[in-house]
């Protein structure tokens, strides 16, 4: 639960077009400042990191019924740069298989990106102050979570006016309903009670069921980074900040 | 996970009319149906695009195995009627929308294979990204024959049990590990066989 995937239709369009012209940009940013044969040799990792992520989000773990995402073990395995483009791949293929809207490609692609590039950063530092594994990694992946849940609410809130206008689409006319970027209407006839959205009834269902995510995503995460500490201490590059 | 090769393996062999139909114009359809779904704001207008979805996918003799998966997204749908604050009509209207778009995701994927869309996607989108696109696809049945043995080793062992929260949760990480060192193994194969094979950074498809 420490992402959401958004499913199509719910958001205003100027939001999640917003999102794909985020994600194009720094697309392009990125693959202009690396450098083609680096990017060519680093595919196939890519590639692989993202196919671990989406087969991580097809296993359901049977007795807590929770599906991991694996973004910040993929983030700090890949780097900042490469677990952006594995993201933008993952949320592509996950929306392809119904996980997740087509239209909401760049929003989720953005939220996964945050938790795998801010889990890089924070096992990085938290590495360096703590000098120990398991809690630098399982700090690291709970902040990351944190921040991308909130990120989520932080998007969804954005579309409060849209979801307003839906809500009063009821008493409304007509079929179609194409408004870009248009501003809240007084859709509230007298006497008609106001029908209001409720934020707080989404973050308090969210923010709880969010946070077990975020405590076993962070277990879940620590302790594979030990097996992979124990068996290819090489992939997580510690020696080179340790010298 | 299962149900991701099923699905590949329908797509490829299946005999429905849908299967027979250019990519093309499948991926044409798909937006057709994303651009209603976006803005069709009505009740009967969405329910119609629901049946008529509901057709398709019998017509093109779509086995009811993976049916399920199109009300899947009903999961995540279902933490909106919080939003709403219980309203019936905003509740339906975002169920139709979630189940209309899941469905015609579903009826892509199940009668199209997935090179055959990228085939497509190549030609307006960025080469590096239908490149990561496919390799992705190569390496999820990679993986996906690692995980099912590892998921098997597992069970017959008794890895995962309610009884030992602790030993289930490390022995899942461990796999999930194991699983991860695989892979970046078979990405460093792969990128060899690629160069052998003379790959110049980019991959050639076979327009059908």
């Amino acid at each position: 639960m420490s992402h959401i995937h958004l499913p199509d239709g719910v958001l205003p369009v100027w939001l999640w077009a917003l999102g794909f012209v985020v994600v194009i940009l720094i697309w392009m940013i990125l693959v202009r400042l690396m450098k083609k044969e680096d990017l060519t040799k680093r595919l196939p990792l890519l590639g692989m990191m993202a196919a671990v992520m989406v087969l991580g989000a097809s296993v359901e773990i049977v007795p807590i019924a929770y599906h991991v995402n694996l973004t910040v073990i993929s983030g700090i395995l890949l780097g900042p740069s490469l677990i952006f483009l594995a993201t933008f791949v993952v949320n592509v293929i996950l929306a392809l298989f119904g996980h997740g809207g087509i239209t909401v490609i760049g929003l989720n692609t953005l939220m996964f990106s945050i938790e795998g590039a801010l889990g890089y950063f924070l096992f990085h530092l938290f590495w360096r102050l703590l000098r120990r594994l398991g809690p630098a990694v399982f700090l690291a992946t709970f902040l990351a979570l944190t921040v991308s849940t909130f990120s989520m609410i932080g998007v969804v809130s954005l579309g409060t006016s849209h979801y307003e206008e839906l809500i009063h689409q009821e008493s409304g006319k007509g079929i179609i309903g194409f408004e870009f970027g248009k501003e809240k209407e007084s859709h509230h006839k007298e006497g008609v009670p106001e029908k209001e959205v409720n934020l707080r009834h989404f973050m308090a269902i969210i923010l709880p069921l969010g946070f077990i995510g975020w405590v076993l995503e962070g277990m879940i995460t620590a302790l594979i980074t030990r097996y992979i500490h124990r068996l290819r201490p090489d992939l997580l590059r510690l020696n080179e900040e340790t010298r | 996970m299962i149900q991701l090769s099923y699905l590949d393996y329908i797509a490829v062999e299946g005999k429905g009319f849908l299967h027979r139909l250019s990519p093309k114009l499948k991926i044409v359809g798909m937006i057709f149906i994303l651009f209603a779904i976006v803005t069709v704001r009505n009740l009967p207008g969405l329910f119609f695009l629901y049946l008529f979805l509901l057709c398709l996918y019998f017509m093109a003799r779509v086995p009811m195995k993976i049916f399920p998966l199109t009300l899947y997204p009903l999961i995540f749908a279902f933490l909106f009627i919080f939003l709403s604050g219980f309203q019936l009509f905003f509740i339906l209207l975002i169920f139709l929308k979630v189940l209309c778009g899941s469905t015609g995701v579903v009826l892509l994927l199940a009668t199209t294979p997935y090179p055959s869309i990228f085939s497509v996607l190549g030609r307006v989108l960025p080469s590096s990204f239908v490149m990561a696109l496919f390799l992705t696809y190569r390496s999820i049945f990679i993986l996906l024959n690692v995980l099912e043995d590892t998921q098997h080793a597992l069970y017959l062992r008794g890895g995962v049990q309610w009884r030992h929260p602790w030993r289930s949760l490390t022995n899942i990480s461990n796999a999930f590990g194991h699983l991860i060192i695989k892979g970046i193994d078979a990405s460093e194969k792969m990128y060899e066989a690629m160069l052998l094979r003379g790959f110049k950074g980019e991959i050639h498809y076979r327009r059908e």
